[in-house]
């Protein structure tokens, strides 16, 4: 896999969600104040207090019952409106994907992955514009056929009538989900030719940290002074575009650290192995025999010192990395319970118990280190990781549905949102608008807010441009410059704000986990897309009250 | 008339549409005062264009007001719990149409929160009440526009409410429609309930009406009770049973001894509905007969026994 697994810190994405939510809940009371105050003069102020009684009001008087009259009534109107329709395109497309998917690749891994692909790719392009469509047109067209006027003459409250069309909308995309997913499913494990079937499974990994050494073997420190690059704790860089790894130089002491922490010994001791898995690429810096691979070598360190201070070290067996390799079973170290291994310096033979000796306590370092002077190893953290037992298929790939269902769902919430304030094309447009940027530029955004995008912001781009001028160069000082400087640091500000606005619809995206393998994680997959959807579900919520409030729900 | 008995107060109320940039395009209500009083049935009245369904959207919230005040049961109009206890029949039937009857009726009873038991009673009970039991699994959008009406005004009293806001309520029904729509509309000042009902159909207004106010322009003009508004205050009306030549000149000499003049003598005529009505009843009772009046002849709600079997 070729992506960086981190678990979500839920208490610091929930200490931001509270900032910046009480920074912008902040922002609209004191603009709601003013705005009170210049319609109504002195009186503004009662009638500014009286609109937040209005508000607590009622929430304080939410009714569940009404809320489920409108979420039923929006399941009535999608499913009347022959939404369902989409399950009909997609038996289509599964019904003759299957000649093109069949005998496109050799390799069972590479066949998996494009059966998989294929699936939750066709459930997301499906199901996802269905829920979008719905969302952004159901309030519109009620307010447009005045529909609605029968229901906000009733005693119904504006959240109740927004959080009934969530609730709606979100029962029909999970009803359409669950059909296409399970349906999905017997069909990838039905087509799926025998030989692959194997590679129907959930890896269960567990990643360690990584650090470098220097080429002298001296382990990097992070150093997070001001000074502190990313770059003082990678290891050597060969030029590579694609900055995802990193290399050590082969035939010298510079090695590479896993640390994995807190291990669960007495599970693994249950288990009865070991696995190793890894995923390192080779870099050749000179000409040589190319079908000749790099040997490398993994060394396993307990960081529970002995009585004398000393800590257990075991190397491993030589092995060979080959360049464009991508079979798995050629990257899996298997350990029995007993391990017998030369001892680093005197070279004497001993014995160890994996589970009592080298696993003791469950915090070790594995360190890994390329043998071929000349040559150089890259690797990523995920590029190693120790293998759990293996869940079945059925658990990633519903993890994966439950990615997209999240997705979904914030979708919905946004579309809903949107339509409370505009038209359905509108918010259509919007709600589609928030989705490309939230799911392409995010990063190109993080990259301009936190300055590690060369060539600076907005307008001294566009001067660049105009003049020539390479990113990498400085502007030359002056007026203008501290000028178009200032200019963009207002503009960087402004995005600073809306990439908070904007979710990354990127950490969704489960189907690489699924289609490589591998148990999508709880905690670096699901829980953050939990958590984003959930952030996005009270603000809306918010704002599609107000939006309906304070609009007269005559269509003209 | 004390402030305790008034349902509805509008004070000094007005309205105008904006267009996008906020500029006025039309004043639609010009500062509109009066109150409707808890137990009659009032009509706004007023062609097209007058004002009356901006003062009922007013009244439900659904516009807000440029100036002036509104009050329903002494709360203001942007209040929600004052739905609680009206009832809207919008000017067409804006309901959804891709649900049946039945599901209508229990989707505007959740919307109450009424339990499963009285949302089915009170369901059945309007259901038989504005007559459509015979289509009540069917969706909406199969409904003649008769028919929506009906469930219309099922919906808007699925709470039994106290005040209940009528807008055309017997826009597109056929006379036998009018009618029906017309005894509910009583039917409801017996038991107690305000109506406000706005139309331009003078004579269902004319005929439900205690009290009307006329909207030209966007401004009141004339309110009061119907039949003061109505009474003709230099003519008499006196009817009797039919009378011979000879008592007419009698009569008429009395009048001229009294300085009076006999301005009209002619039998009373129906109105129209009344003899459609009466038609309908009469070929429900014996099918396969028809009437018609020759010139000068008796119409058939006084000839019941002389109507022919038809040529077929």
């Amino acid at each position: 896999m070729s992506f960086d697994v981190v678990d979500f810190n839920l208490w610091a994405g929930l200490l931001h969600f509270l900032q910046v939510f009480c920074g912008i809940a902040v922002v609209f009371l004191v603009a709601g104040f003013l705005i009170s105050l210049i319609q109504h003069g002195a009186g503004g102020v009662a009638g500014f207090l009286k609109g937040l009684t209005e508000f607590a009001t009622d929430f304080a008087r939410t009714s569940p019952q009404r809320i489920w009259a409108i979420c039923l009534l929006t399941w009535k109107e999608a499913t009347r409106r022959k939404a369902l329709y989409v399950f009909v395109i997609f038996a289509l497309l599964i019904m003759f994907a299957g000649w093109f998917l069949r005998n496109a690749v050799d390799r069972p891994e590479l066949q998996v992955k494009n059966y998989v692909s294929f699936v939750l790719t066709i459930i997301s392009w499906l199901s996802l514009p269905v829920v979008l469509l719905l969302s952004c047109w159901g309030l519109p067209t009620d307010i447009k056929n005045r529909s609605l006027h029968t229901v906000v003459t009733k005693p119904v409250r504006k959240h109740e009538l927004v959080l009934g069309r969530f609730l709606g909308y979100s029962l029909v995309g999970t009803v359409v989900l669950l059909v296409m997913g399970v349906v999905g499913y017997f069909w990838t494990v039905g087509q799926v030719p025998e030989a692959a079937r194997s590679e129907l499974i959930g890896r269960v990994p567990i990643y360690g940290n990584m650090s470098f050494s220097t080429r002298q073997g001296d382990r990097l420190k992070a150093d997070l002074g001001e000074n502190f690059k990313p770059d003082d704790m990678a290891g050597v860089n060969v030029g590579d575009i694609w900055e995802y790894r990193s290399y050590i130089e082969g035939g010298t002491k510079s090695r590479t650290f896993y640390d994995f922490k807190d291990l669960d010994v007495a599970a693994m001791k249950r288990q009865g192995e070991f696995r190793i898995e890894y995923n390192f690429e080779a870099f050749r810096s000179h000409k040589g025999e190319i079908d000749k691979s790099l040997l490398c070598r993994l060394t396993i360190e307990n960081q529970q010192p002995d009585a004398q201070g000393k800590k257990l070290r075991v190397p491993l067996p030589i092995f060979e990395v080959k360049e464009f390799s991508n079979r798995a079973s050629e990257k899996t170290i298997v350990l029995g319970e007993t391990i017998t291994y030369n001892e680093e310096g005197t070279n004497e033979i001993r014995t160890v118990n994996l589970f009592d000796d080298l696993l003791k306590g469950g915090n070790i370092t594995i360190e890994a280190q390329c043998l071929d002077p000349g040559q150089y190893l890259g690797m990523a953290r995920s590029d190693l990781y120790l293998r759990l037992p293996d869940r079945s298929f059925a658990a990633t790939y519903f993890r994966g549905v439950m990615g997209i269902w999240l997705q979904m769902l914030l979708i919905i919430v946004l579309g809903v949102t949107a339509s409370t304030f505009v038209k359905g094309p509108v918010a259509t447009l919007l709600t589609f608008g928030i989705l490309v940027v939230g799911g392409t530029l995010s990063e190109l955004m993080r990259a301009l807010v936190t300055g590690t995008q060369e060539g600076g912001g907005p307008f001294e781009s566009a001067y660049r441009m105009f003049m020539h001028l390479n990113p990498s160069v400085a502007v030359e000082a002056g007026p203008l410059t501290t000028i178009m400087q200032a200019v963009d640091s207002v503009a960087i500000g402004f995005l600073w704000t809306v990439q908070y606005l904007f979710p990354d619809f990127k950490i969704f995206n489960t189907t690489p986990y699924v289609a490589n393998g591998f148990l999508v994680p709880w905690k670096a997959a699901l829980l953050p897309g939990i958590a984003v959807t959930l952030a996005f579900v009270i603000p809306c919520l918010l704002l599609g009250y107000f939006a309906m409030k304070v609009r007269e729900m005559e269509a003209k | 008339m004390s402030q305790a008995e008034n349902v509805i107060e509008i004070r000094n109320l007005s309205k105008d549409y904006r267009d996008f940039w906020g500029r006025k395009k039309v004043q639609a209500l010009k500062s509109l005062s009066l109150d409707v009083r808890k137990g009659e049935i009032f009509g706004l009245l007023g062609p097209n264009g007058s004002g009356k369904t901006t003062t009922m959207k007013l009244l439900l919230g659904l516009l807000f007001p440029t100036t002036g005040d509104v009050s329903i049961f002494g709360q203001p109009a942007s209040n929600v719990e004052k739905n609680e206890r009206i009832g809207y029949l919008p000017e067409e039937s804006y309901l959804y149409r891709f649900l049946n009857a039945d599901e209508t009726l229990d989707f505007y009873g959740r919307l109450f929160n009424m339990s499963p038991a009285v949302r089915k009673q009170r369901r059945d009970e309007l259901i038989q009440q504005v007559g459509i039991a015979h289509a009540r699994k069917r969706q909406l959008k199969e409904y003649s526009k008769g028919m929506t009406r009906r469930i219309g005004l099922a919906q808007a009293l699925i709470n039994d409410p106290d005040l209940v806001l009528l807008d055309e309520p017997t826009s597109g029904l056929d006379p036998i429609g009018t009618r029906d729509m017309k005894d509910m509309i009583l039917k409801l000042r017996e038991q107690g309930k305000t109506v406000v009902m706005c139309s331009h159909l003078l004579a269902d207004v004319q005929d439900v009406c205690d009290r009307i106010a006329i909207l030209y322009g966007g401004e009141l003009k004339v309110m009061g009770r119907v039949d003061d508004l109505l009474k003709s205050k230099d003519q008499e009306q006196l009817l009797t049973s039919p009378l011979s030549p000879e008592a007419h000149k009698e009569i008429e000499a009395v009048l001229k001894k009294h300085n009076a003049q006999l301005l009209s003598a002619d039998r009373p005529t129906t109105t129209l509905e009344e003899l459609f009505l009466k038609t309908v009843q009469i070929s429900q009772e014996r099918p396969g007969q028809r009437y018609v009046a020759e010139e000068g002849g008796e119409s058939p709600l006084e000839q019941k026994q002389s109507v022919e079997p038809s040529a077929k």
